[in-house]
């Protein structure tokens, strides 16, 4: 395909400048929303089992019901319900809860034992799950501007720069795209390499990419979006005001749990409840939201699609897997979600998710590696500007994948050293990450890109020892953990491992052995071995 | 293909055609989302539209954004952005209030 040069000039200096300035914040955003895909699978495998208490079948929810809310206040403004076999039956906040992290958050589990007694247990929530969604959502940057994170409205901005840089990469690649798309030469050089596998996997994932600078670009700026529309909608009201119920409801008046299946099995195709959540139960504005799974729709999120209905009188407010065939608008907007979250598909969908995230961050990686390849000097000492940006691209993409395996590592072991692991993921995370950055710009990043990529290595085969010595030595007080989740989890991480000890390998390599002419060149530090003299 | 002369090829421009990508391509698109939440399918009343409409006014936005590049200079992207709007505005409002 032809394309006039200038319009390819022009769209190569927008690919290259938004692409430098968006692509750190993305990567974080990116690999961690990779992990995110099973945040519910790694919250559980940093929690220890004796924290979740048996279930029960959900005939003996009523009883449950009444007997908790019978002995504790809270619970009898509201309260979560587990369908799942895995967590706790029932479950209420002591103090805090809702999505962001909460350092201090506890939570009550309950459950009947064999012979109908109330059973309940008071422990902290484990935060190591929300940690990684709020880097996904954030990149780690803190702080708030009203009720918004500046880390989401500074990643939608650079979901736009993002959505500029896929569609002129996609436009300045156009004239080679034909001739080169599969090609992936590796006796062209390292840069080629690089820039080829650039290429591939962007044309390759595109769609993919495309729909997550929309998605993020509309989690960020939603409200202003909406404020746009209100003037659009003039006197309309955007949004119908919550009913308030004329009575206030008490909690006795609770209609049994088997209602509620009754309902959503009249509302929906095919679906299982999964969780209730009820809040505000004895106020006039009472809720349950009814997390509900069918892995053969396109779901709206992750924990799968949302009923909320007055748990008195069920009159459903919003329905996400409305069976309504004259509700056009519903399916749609849920897929939306739903192609962001990767919550179709079921447990293979969720894998190429997986992949795609990472695939995604290298992306932004190696376009980095290309902008400092391109404006190399054929001189041994590179550029002031290069080494900075270099510095930074090791510091940031390698500190924070260490930040976060640094951290997974330390859960188990802050069970068993009794620490406030909250707080301490938290401190882990910046220390880990502040100190690869640090470590990056002080002693370059040729020698930082080997060191980092070691220390991940080591970071990720430690997750799968930890967890082999607890089964080893039962003594140890780490627990040990037979459930599926849990040994895929040590299984992913001792893949990475290998993954990075042998790009460490590689990069090594490359300091050594590569064209000296580099930013990623190292002087040559090996003693050379000499016969000793014959005396 | 003939060789351009420098003043027939792209001019950079950047400041201004981003400025008129990311404020006309804003206005443009709310003019199209609004002209469809008014009269597009289901009406202004049709439940959860009001979402649709919102999650559409960004691939739009952005596109035109994206495409503001190809005009030969700033002031043109501004005259054409410019020109779009008002015809865009101009029938949201004839079917507003006619």
């Amino acid at each position: 395909m032809r394309i006039r040069g200038d319009i390819l000039r022009t769209y190569q200096s927008i690919h290259t400048w938004t692409g430098i300035i968006s692509g750190l914040v993305l990567f974080i955003g990116f690999y961690a929303g990779s992990l995110t895909m099973f945040k519910t699978e790694i919250e559980y495998w940093a929690t220890p089992p004796s924290m979740h208490l048996s279930s029960i079948p959900i005939e003996k929810f009523d009883r449950l019901i009444v007997q908790a809310t019978s002995t504790f206040d809270k619970a009898q403004h509201g309260f979560t319900l587990n369908f799942n076999q895995k967590l706790s039956p029932m479950t209420w906040y002591q103090q805090g809860g809702g999505r962001s992290i909460h350092l201090d958050s506890t939570i009550n589990h309950a459950t009947l034992s064999a012979d109908g007694e109330l059973m309940t247990q008071l422990s902290p929530t484990n935060e190591l799950g929300e940690l990684i969604d709020m880097l996904h959502r954030t990149a780690g940057i803190a702080g708030k501007v009203g009720h918004e994170d500046i880390g989401v409205l500074i990643l939608g901005i650079a979901a736009v720069l993002y959505f500029l840089a896929l569609v002129s990469g996609v436009i300045f690649l156009l004239p080679t795209l034909v001739k080169s798309f599969f090609a992936l030469r590796t006796n062209k050089g390292v840069n080629r390499f690089w820039l080829d596998s650039h290429n591939l996997v962007g044309i390759i994932s595109l769609p993919f990419h495309l729909i997550i600078a929309w998605t993020v670009v509309v989690f960020a700026f939603h409200d202003i979006f909406y404020g746009g529309l209100s003037i659009i909608y003039g006197d309309k009201p955007l949004f119908e005001p919550s009913k308030k119920s004329a009575i206030e409801y008490h909690v006795k008046q609770l209609p049994p749990i088997s209602s509620y299946i009754k309902q959503v099995n009249e509302l929906t195709d095919g679906y299982k409840i999964d969780a209730l959540k009820f809040s505000g139960l004895s106020s006039v504005r009472p809720m349950v939201a009814i997390s509900i799974i069918n892995p053969k729709e396109m779901m709206r999120s992750n924990t799968g699609d949302i009923i909320y209905m007055n748990p008195y009188t069920f009159s459903v407010q919003y329905n996400s897997a409305s069976a309504d065939k004259n509700d056009n608008y519903t399916p749609i907007v849920v897929s939306f979600f739903s192609l962001h979250f990767g919550s179709y598909g079921g447990n293979l969908g969720r894998w190429l998710y997986f992949v795609m995230g990472l695939l995604g961050a290298f992306i932004f990686y190696s376009g980095n590696l290309l902008w400092l390849e391109k404006r190399r000097k054929k001189q041994p000492e590179q550029s002031k500007s290069n080494r900075f940006m270099a510095s930074l691209t090791i510091g940031i993409c390698l500190g924070s994948i260490l930040g976060v395996v640094s951290t997974m590592l330390s859960s188990k072991w802050l069970y068993l050293a009794n620490m406030p692991f909250n707080k301490s993921f938290i401190i882990c995370y910046y220390t880990v990450f502040f100190t690869a950055l640090l470590y990056s710009f002080t002693r370059g990043a040729a020698r930082a890109a080997i060191h980092l990529q070691q220390l991940v290595a080591l970071a990720c085969l430690a997750i799968p020892m930890t967890s082999l010595l607890a089964k080893l030595i039962p003594n140890l007080a780490l627990w040990n953990s037979s459930s599926s989740s849990d040994l895929i989890i040590d299984m992913t991480a001792f893949i990475f491992s290998g993954v990075f000890f042998y790009s460490a390998q590689k990069t090594r390599q490359r300091a050594y052995e590569g064209e000296s002419n580099s930013i990623w060149t190292l002087p040559f530090e090996r003693i050379e071995v000499t016969a000793e003299p014959n005396l | 293909m003939t060789r351009l002369s420098a003043l027939e090829k792209i001019q950079p421009h950047w400041w201004l055609k981003t400025s008129a990508g990311l404020i006309l391509g804003l206005t443009l698109s709310y003019a199209l989302i609004g002209t469809f939440a008014w009269y597009g399918p289901g009406g202004i009343d049709a439940a959860v539209k009001v979402q649709f409409n919102m999650w559409m006014i960004s691939p739009i936005w952005l596109t035109i954004l994206t495409f503001s590049y190809l005009f030969k200079t700033g002031l043109k992207a501004i005259i054409y952005l410019g020109s779009a709007n008002i015809i865009a505005y101009a029938i949201f409002f004839f079917l507003r209030w006619y």
